[in-house]
């Protein structure tokens, strides 16, 4: 009973939630909207690594070049003089393909080498984008033509996070999640049981560059310009994963917390000091890494939060710590 | 043109011998300590950093300057372990590669990040050379040649230090299998330190030629640890030859790259032959298996 009445007032502050999220652009907050849009583009970056990273247990440290490949691709296309919708849809199916294609040989990796393999791709990106001049505009970067459009980004990117989160939240109670936890766990017991493992790697490594790469479209559409080093740069890579760990992976109020946190912790603390930033995030994660490899969601603190507004992780599903 | 081809390989074998050198750090950190230690490439650029101090400030050359930094980075690569790795090495299996990536990684970028701070500009590299050998009516540089036998040295010197002496023996059996060289009595969180600070020296020591022959940054040293990962895959874990192989294979790779496609294509080489070397034989060229 107690329950219910606690996930009744949690749908009533989420609706609360969406109707301010809604009625912003009327307040006259420029700066709060413009924080907003970065706020959602790190939540769905943050989101949807967890499907690769924390659910299916494959540190993808190369989740920004779903977003990388989504605004490049919209970028070419708005300059073609495409429709958005159909620039963003684009970029969505290029950055999904190449996720399929690049599945097949990367997967043969585990753990760390993993990990490795497709931070190395970030950098072949990277240097993809520098050195296709005539497609990408080199170190210059390219420009998509200018419009007024920030409230329709704010209200696509915003609608996007929470897609995502919704998307992630049902993916993890579905038989599709479960094959992910089991691959985690113990990817040769899943496989003999019966799991097609290698096409549900592949699958989870497509289903989660697609919200990357439509936030990427909208965020070019949005600030109409960008840079190798503003999508393929380590900045990028890092943050939404950082925010993911520091939360706790495999949850979906763990990158959710960890978003929240640690952009609140860069408006305050990091605007005040313009160098080091990069420092910051190492030492985080060591930290991270030392004391809490669990994430904030699995520390004592938060554990007691959750069992009072009885919204605790699925027994079954998640990893204890 | 067979001017050019020879220039081409000795350059290639050069890097290659770098690049094999450091790898090698690599795979036996890997294969005491079950860590792969994403900060491997910033000992060779603190290597490269030290090594052009030296040279610039007190006039130390280089191969005094690689011999001098092997203590050095040893009792650096120890001091990382202790503060780093150790508490996390007894974290539960499933929790110790996400802990093991954080740690080293996080600590990889605040090392890039803090020298790039207090090192803005580019170092150049050492303008130290020696006159050029002429055989047989080819031109080669004297000093990559001396370097190439200088690192073949320390690559014998290695493999006798890791079939005769009890460390080295010790490193071999933990590789082989942990439990049993726990069982038998080797000190595995001491050998562990030693490793590690062996691999350390292994990567400063290359990062002292690096700097020799090529423009140094403080942000080499990311792009080199998936250059190293790929030279260990191409090379199979934990063998020394391997890794020498697997480095003149890159190194020969990326100096093709460069010369035929032009030196903004050089980079590509080390993913391409490592996503291709995990089709066709993903246990790779030495290995027996993965």
């Amino acid at each position: 009973m107690n329950k219910v009445q606690h996930s009744t007032a949690i749908y009533w502050s989420a609706a609360l939630a969406v109707a301010i999220l809604a009625v912003l652009p009327w307040l006259s907050v420029p700066y709060l909207l413009v924080w907003i849009f970065l706020l959602a583009v790190y939540l769905t970056l943050a989101v949807s690594y967890d499907i690769v990273g924390g659910y299916m247990g494959y540190m993808n440290l190369g989740h920004s070049v779903f977003f990388g490949l989504g605004a490049y691709t919209t970028a070419i296309l708005l300059n073609e003089g495409v429709h958005p919708v159909l620039a963003f849809g684009s970029g969505v199916v290029v950055a999904a393909c190449f996720g399929a294609l690049v599945s097949l040989p990367i997967f043969r990796l585990r753990g760390a080498y993993f990990s490795l393999a497709t931070f190395g791709l970030i950098s072949l990106m990277g240097i993809l984008a520098n050195n296709l001049r005539n497609l990408t505009g080199g170190s210059g970067g390219i420009s998509t033509p200018p419009g007024d459009h920030g409230t329709a980004a704010y209200y696509l990117s915003v609608v996007t996070a929470i897609a995502t989160v919704f998307i992630s939240r049902q993916l993890a109670r579905s038989k599709f999640g479960l094959a992910l936890f089991s691959i985690r766990e113990d990817e040769e017991a899943a496989r003999a049981f019966g799991t097609p493992t290698t096409m549900y790697k592949c699958l989870a490594l497509v289903v989660s560059s697609v919200p990357a790469s439509l936030i990427g479209g909208i965020y070019v559409w949005n600030v109409t310009y960008i840079s190798p080093p503003a999508v393929f740069g380590l900045e990028i890579a890092l943050s939404p994963i950082v925010m993911a760990m520091l939360g706790g992976t495999g949850t979906i109020a763990g990158p959710v917390i960890g978003v929240f946190f640690l952009t609140l912790v860069q408006e305050f603390l990091w605007t005040k000091m313009p160098y080091l930033h990069l420092t910051m995030y190492g030492i985080i994660m060591v930290l991270v890494g030392l004391f809490m490899p669990g994430g904030l969601v699995r520390t004592r603190l938060f554990r007691a939060i959750r069992e009072r507004l009885g919204i605790g992780e699925k027994a079954g599903y998640q990893r204890g710590n | 043109m067979p001017d050019d081809v020879i220039q081409l390989l000795v350059g290639g074998l050069l890097l290659g011998g770098i690049y094999g050198l450091a790898a090698f750090g690599l795979s036996i950190s890997f294969g005491v300590l079950n860590v792969l230690n994403l900060a491997h490439g910033e000992f060779l650029m603190l290597g490269s950093l030290a090594a052009y101090c030296a040279f610039v400030g007190l006039g130390v050359n280089p191969f005094l300057g690689a011999v001098l930094i092997i203590p050095v980075f040893v009792l650096i690569g120890m001091g990382f372990y202790h503060v780093l790795l150790r508490p996390i090495s007894d974290k539960p299996p499933h929790q110790l590669p996400v802990a093991s990536i954080l740690v080293t990684l996080g600590a990889s970028l605040a090392i890039e990040d803090l020298t790039a701070f207090f090192w803005e500009r580019p170092i150049t590299g050492i303008a130290y050379s020696l006159p050029p050998l002429n055989i047989g009516g080819v031109v080669v540089s004297s000093l990559r040649l001396l370097i190439l036998l200088f690192i073949c040295a320390l690559a014998v010197v290695l493999q006798i230090y890791l079939k005769k002496t009890f460390t080295g023996k010790a490193i071999r059996a933990i590789t082989q299998c942990r439990d049993g060289a726990k069982v038998v009595g080797v000190p595995i969180a001491s050998v562990s330190a030693i490793t590690f600070g062996l691999a350390a020296a292994l990567a400063a020591c290359a990062g002292v030629f690096y700097v020799t022959l090529f423009t140094v940054t403080p942000v080499i040293g990311i792009p080199l640890t998936v250059k190293y990962l790929c030279v260990v895959v191409l090379g199979g874990m934990g063998s020394l030859v391997g890794s020498v192989v697997g480095g003149l294979i890159l190194g020969l790779a990326e100096a093709m790259t460069a010369y035929y496609l032009g030196a903004d294509w050089s980079p590509c080489a080390a993913f391409i032959l490592l996503i291709s070397i995990l089709i066709i034989r993903p246990s790779g060229l030495f290995g027996s298996n993965g």
